[in-house]
């Protein structure tokens, strides 16, 4: 029973991490108004420069960071489609989500299905001998402590300082933030590239990390996923996070129920999360409540000139 | 002028929004300590002007000064650096942050208000200053609308505001608090600031102010006058624009015309804003068959909230309304149509046209929904053929059954719409601002159609903050203030009476 | 010079030649670019014209296939211009899609009604399961304000998952190991028209078409569409039936989903799989948008789509170009066509605040 949790539960980061980084870029860029449609694109994009940059420079360092960079030039042509020449917000995201994909397809085909060695666990002498916890907790690769450092620094950025008290204004009342001398379109434009860049590396994970190896349709609909995922943590970054592994933990469980022979319906299953949102939003809307609500302002292009 | 040199001078100030000209060489200047009275009705362009000042619109010609040095404001965060600062009629305060944090947010860059301890404590201390008490580490929506002015005056002064633009400050007040409020603007101005303030409240103007400056459709039409210098009479006649001798004579007198049964019987009937505030209070009103009824008053006094609730998009919170004699409350708005209800409102591109759509689709909106041009099929050609002998009878300039709505002008436009509710099934006409944005012989077009609605036998309800409208074309006035109906006057009452009634100076 | 500063205003009053010059223009540079991605991507620039043209739309195999393929695209057109004109967020046509797939195999697979109405049963019965999946977030969203965008989504995923639980459970075809369905019988099949694997769903998609373009610009219930998709509030004011033209509708976009997986499967495939649907919500909006949400354009731009799917594939075979370059070309015309939009709408204004600066 201990093998299992601990074969659970350790597997679980593989599957949390590319979720928790997308949709705690997805919180940061929402909570400054802005829907983005286009992290399934970004993801891709970011999964297929970090592998083929790994496959041809043998760095997964490098890849890493020119899969984030990647992803942050992607969401940058989609914040000037939307910040500056005030595009449908939706239509724009799925744009770029297109524009995110093909570009993975066309570019990474050469280097399809071809393994290299990925992102190594770190081996944290003595702590990972602690029972338990040890193994799960000390041997997992950087990217996973990297993670769990994001969530936290992104909820004190948001939280606690001057910097997230504008984004969160311009995404609540962009008027008022733009009377009180907030610079919106700066504001958008950081949180949306920021987003980006944590898409690129969630790509960056499950193509380095996690699976060492590039295929095309990786990440199949984890964007969505991570969509969905900061409407279930009402737009909290460490919502997002623990959500992330809670949707991780499922998915990782049901390939270890079927291997100890536990007939688990997986695909049924692997539907909870979906319904899980679901429910989340439909209770949302009934009991009205402000707190965790969307940012007031999602999804609308601001114009000053508008008579408001 | 009786003070030295000026603080603060506006001088030739255009702007226009897309075609329509808002203000036309406007000028405005205000003294050290004062309290400066900007008045105007709605619409006259004291607040485009007021936006213009602080950065959030940008003149299209004219100069600014400060202390006599030339002025210049990009945006928002100029005038704040030039301590100028704004307290809008719609707060300029995020609602789902503290007071605190709001203050923060305005303060960057500012070199005292750093962290978080210390904008509380300037908070406290600007409120300790001008006698207010207020919780900073509240989310500033949970706030009542008095409490949030406060915390947005003190959060203009804690930035440094050595001018204060007040927006109708007192509009959303109970008197008790208007009084304290008006307190704490004369304290400011003592200690040195001075202030701009907006109003319709005449009392207000000659309790509180100093000066006076009116404007009037975009136009200065008093710059800067000793309030004391003034009288009540020459105020709302230079707001109005209506000497009382300017009652237009067409007219005919209240009694001559036959008045039918009450077609709109409103009783006792409350209704709330969208943020849950009371709008309309205990509201009774009548109209006849053949009357036009004129509802006058400042805009934001329950008049749009009044119109919604007949229209039956807004629910009534308590009372009735019967139209011919039958409950209206319960039904839709199409079911209220059938009853015979009429609408013209306020909004007509946002609420009764359609602008993306051809003009003889408009015109016959609400008689596709009655199943004149086919249940199933439309029939575009009875329906163009309709529309052309409309745009004829109705002399629509301009016109054409296929041109697009959001082309017309806003008078034709006007006229697509009266053509489209003046019909055979009409019984009651309700007519929110109708001549609002329009030029005079288009106004005059509108007028001509009402006064023809009433003598078809039509009840009519004209709501108008446009006293001259309301006294050309009304058989009986009554007045609307905070959401209550404080007054009914005769067709022929004199504009003074009316204004005084509608400026709440009894 | 350094207080010119630019402002942005909203056009009040947007003429038709403004309207459609920028949409033009965005077509015509989104097509472009596309170009350029093609021979970017290794595409010889000799036989581009070939392989984009003449192979997909002028040789009888090729305009064939093309139409094939356009048959599903048209009805997915169709729907997300079904929800789009009422402003209504479909995300989720892929699992209207899938459902209708499952619906007329689950028709196939327990016989259901008699042989000779079985074909006709199991595209009713596809529209029936694109249109209950819709309903969903259509109830959500009329009863509780559920935002349907989010909900859309979600439940395509969900309807994918369905897929796989029956295609890996209990719809699993005995007879080989892959995760399909049992192949249809002769009757549960749609006629294959002997031009290229064409079937007779192409007679379907066109009579749909039709039909859609009739409702549309035709009768009342298209009248009202355009009323409460352009503005809502007056549709309420002049008591148009808002709410029931709103459920109409968007089932219909449903029902039309659905129908295209029915036509897939009973069309093409000949039986249940994994692979159908794949991109159609993406595709199906950028249709609809291209078409300007007018169903009889949609036909030509799903023709159009079509081909480049089919010049995609050979692409594909002769040049080793992946398919990925046709949803990279979508994705480009739309982004253009969005941002030259801009031009439509606003109204950019170089500005000297002190003009009548007195000197």
């Amino acid at each position: 029973m201990e093998q299992f949790i601990t074969s659970w539960l350790g597997s679980t980061p593989a599957f949390a991490i590319p979720l928790a980084l997308a949709s705690m870029g997805l919180v940061l860029c929402e909570r400054a108004g802005v829907l983005n449609m286009g992290a399934e694109g970004y993801m891709a994009l970011g999964a297929m420069t970090a592998a083929v940059l790994t496959l041809t420079l043998g760095n997964p360092a490098i890849g890493i960071i020119c899969a984030v960079l990647a992803g942050a030039a992607l969401a940058l042509l989609f914040g000037f489609a939307v910040v500056i020449m005030r595009c449908e917000q939706i239509l724009a995201g799925l744009a770029t989500m297109a524009v995110g994909l093909g570009i993975a397809g066309v570019v990474g085909r050469p280097y399809v299905h071809k393994s290299f060695a990925g992102l190594q666990p770190l081996d944290l002498p003595v702590l990972d001998r602690i029972p338990l916890i040890g193994r799960l907790v000390f041997n997992q690769d950087i990217l996973v402590y990297l993670t769990v450092l994001i969530g936290v620094a992104l909820w004190l950025l948001l939280e606690r300082t001057r910097a997230g008290l504008k984004i969160r204004a311009v995404g609540e009342d962009p008027a008022s933030a733009d009377v009180a001398g907030v610079q919106v379109q700066v504001q958008q434009l950081v949180a949306i590239t920021a987003s980006g860049a944590l898409c690129g590396l969630a790509g960056a994970y499950l193509s380095v990390a996690s699976s060492s190896i590039w295929v095309e349709n990786m990440v199949a609909g984890r964007g969505w996923i991570a969509l969905a995922l900061v409407v279930f943590a009402r737009w909290d970054p460490l919502k997002a996070l623990a959500g992330a592994f809670l949707f991780g933990a499922i998915e990782a469980l049901l390939p270890r129920l079927q291997a100890i022979g536990v007939p688990a319906p997986t695909y049924l299953m692997n539907m909870l999360p979906y319904l899980f949102t679901i429910a989340v939003l439909l209770v949302a809307a009934w009991s009205g409540s402000k707190k965790g609500m969307a940012p007031a302002a999602l999804g609308k292009p601001y114009v000053r000139q508008d008579r408001h | 002028m009786s003070q030295g040199s000026a603080l603060l001078t506006l001088s030739a100030i255009d702007k226009s929004f897309d075609v329509h000209r808002v203000l036309d060489s406007v000028s405005f200047e205000l003294a050290n300590g004062e309290v400066h009275a900007l008045l105007g009705e709605n619409g006259a362009g004291k607040s485009t002007l007021m936006n213009i000042l602080i950065g959030v619109y940008s003149a299209d010609a004219g100069t600014l000064k400060l202390e006599g040095k030339l002025l210049k404001i990009a945006k928002p965060s100029d005038s704040a650096r030039h301590g100028i600062g704004m307290v809008h009629q719609h707060f300029r305060l995020v609602n789902r942050l503290t007071l605190t944090e709001n203050l923060l947010l305005a303060a960057d860059g500012h070199p005292s208000l750093k962290s978080r301890s210390t904008a509380r404590d300037t908070l406290l201390a600007t409120a300790r200053e001008i006698g207010f008490t207020l919780d900073p580490d509240c989310p500033v929506g949970e706030l009542s609308v008095a409490e949030k002015q406060r915390a947005e005056i003190c959060k203009v002064l804690a930035l440094g505001a050595r001018i204060l633009i007040l927006d109708e400050p007192t509009a959303v007040l109970t008197d008790s608090e208007a009084s304290s409020m008006l307190g704490a603007i004369r304290r400011m101005a003592e200690s040195g600031r001075s202030i701009i303030l907006i109003t319709h409240k005449l009392r207000e103007v000659v309790g509180f102010s100093h000066r006076v400056t009116i404007m009037r459709r975009g136009e200065t039409v008093a710059a800067g006058l000793d309030t004391g210098d003034l009288s009540i009479e020459k105020i709302s006649s230079l707001m109005m624009g209506a000497s009382t001798s300017s009652v237009s004579s067409d007219k005919p007198p209240g009694s001559v015309r036959p008045h039918g049964p009450d077609l709109l019987a409103i009783s006792h009937l409350h209704a709330q804003r969208d943020d849950g505030a009371p709008a309309l209070t205990d509201v009774s009103l009548r109209v006849r068959a053949g009357e036009i009824l004129g509802l006058a008053g400042v805009g934001g006094n329950g008049q749009h909230e009044l119109v919604e609730t007949l229209c039956g998009i807004r629910s009534a919170s308590a009372g009735s309304v019967m139209v011919d004699g039958a409950d209206a409350l319960g039904l839709s708005p199409r079911q209220r149509r059938k009853q015979g209800l009429r609408v013209i409102p306020a909004d007509r591109m946002a609420a009764a046209l359609v602008s993306e759509l051809d003009i003889a689709s408009n015109l016959a909106l609400t008689s596709v929904v009655s199943g004149r041009f086919g249940w199933l099929w439309l029939n575009r050609r009875r329906m163009e053929r309709d529309a052309n002998a409309s745009i004829e009878q109705h002399e629509i300039a301009g016109a054409r059954p296929q041109g697009r709505m959001g082309l017309l002008s806003g008078g034709n436009a006007q006229k697509v719409l009266l053509a489209r509710e003046i019909d055979s099934g009409m019984k009651l006409l309700l007519a929110h601002s109708p001549t609002r944005g329009l030029d005079i012989r288009a106004a005059a077009a509108v007028h001509q159609r009402l006064r023809e609605a009433a003598a078809g036998g039509a009840a009519c309800l004209l709501v108008s903050e446009d006293v001259e409208e309301i006294m050309a074309l009304s058989d009986r006035i009554c007045v609307i203030s905070a959401g209550r109906i404080t007054g009914e006057l005769p067709g022929d009452a004199n504009a003074a009476d009316i204004g005084r009634l509608i400026l709440g100076h009894e | 010079m350094s207080n010119v500063r630019l402002t942005l205003e909203r056009r009040q009053r947007i003429s038709t030649l403004r309207s459609t010059t920028t949409y033009t223009l965005g077509l015509l540079i989104g097509l472009a670019c596309g170009l350029l991605v093609l021979l970017a991507a290794g595409a010889p620039a000799s036989t581009l014209l070939n392989d984009l043209v003449i192979q997909v739309f002028f040789s009888a195999m090729g305009l064939a296939q093309t139409l094939t393929l356009a048959v599903p695209l048209i009805l997915v057109g169709l729907s997300a211009t079904a929800a789009m004109r009422l402003r209504f967020w479909n995300v989720g046509i892929e699992g209207q899609l899938w459902l209708g797939a499952i619906g007329a195999t689950l028709v196939a697979i327990n016989d259901v009604g008699s042989d000779s109405l079985r074909l006709p049963t199991m595209l009713i019965m596809s529209a029936i399961a694109g249109a209950a999946w819709i309903a969903v977030p259509l109830i959500l969203k009329l009863k509780a304000g559920v935002n349907e965008l989010v909900v859309t989504l979600l439940l395509s995923n969900v309807a994918y998952l369905l897929l796989q639980h029956l295609l890996f459970g209990a719809w699993k075809d005995p007879v080989n190991s892959f995760p399909v369905s049992p192949r249809y019988g002769d009757n549960e099949q749609l006629a294959s028209l002997g031009f290229g694997n064409l079937h007779s769903g192409i007679y379907i998609a066109l009579g749909i078409t039709l039909l859609m373009a009739i409702l549309v610009q035709k009768s009342r219930t298209g009248f009202y569409i355009d009323v409460i998709g352009h503005n809502r509030p007056t549709a309420l004011a002049t008591g148009i039936p808002v709410t029931a033209t709103i459920t109409l509708m968007i089932l219909l976009s449903g029902a039309l989903a659905g129908l295209a997986g029915g036509l897939i499967v009973t069309g093409v495939e000949h039986r249940l799989t994994q692979t159908i649907g794949i991109n159609t919500t993406f595709s199906g909006i950028v249709i609809a948008f291209i078409a300007r949400f007018n169903p009889l354009a949609v036909l030509p731009t799903a023709i159009v789509l079509a081909g480049i799917y089919n010049a995609g594939g050979t692409l594909k075979v002769f040049y080793g170009i992946p398919d990925a370059i046709v949803v990279l070309i979508q994705g480009i015309v739309l982004l253009t066509l969005l941002m030259i939009q801009f031009f439509r709408s606003y109204r950019v204004s170089l500005l000297r605040p002190s003009i009548k600066q007195p000197t």
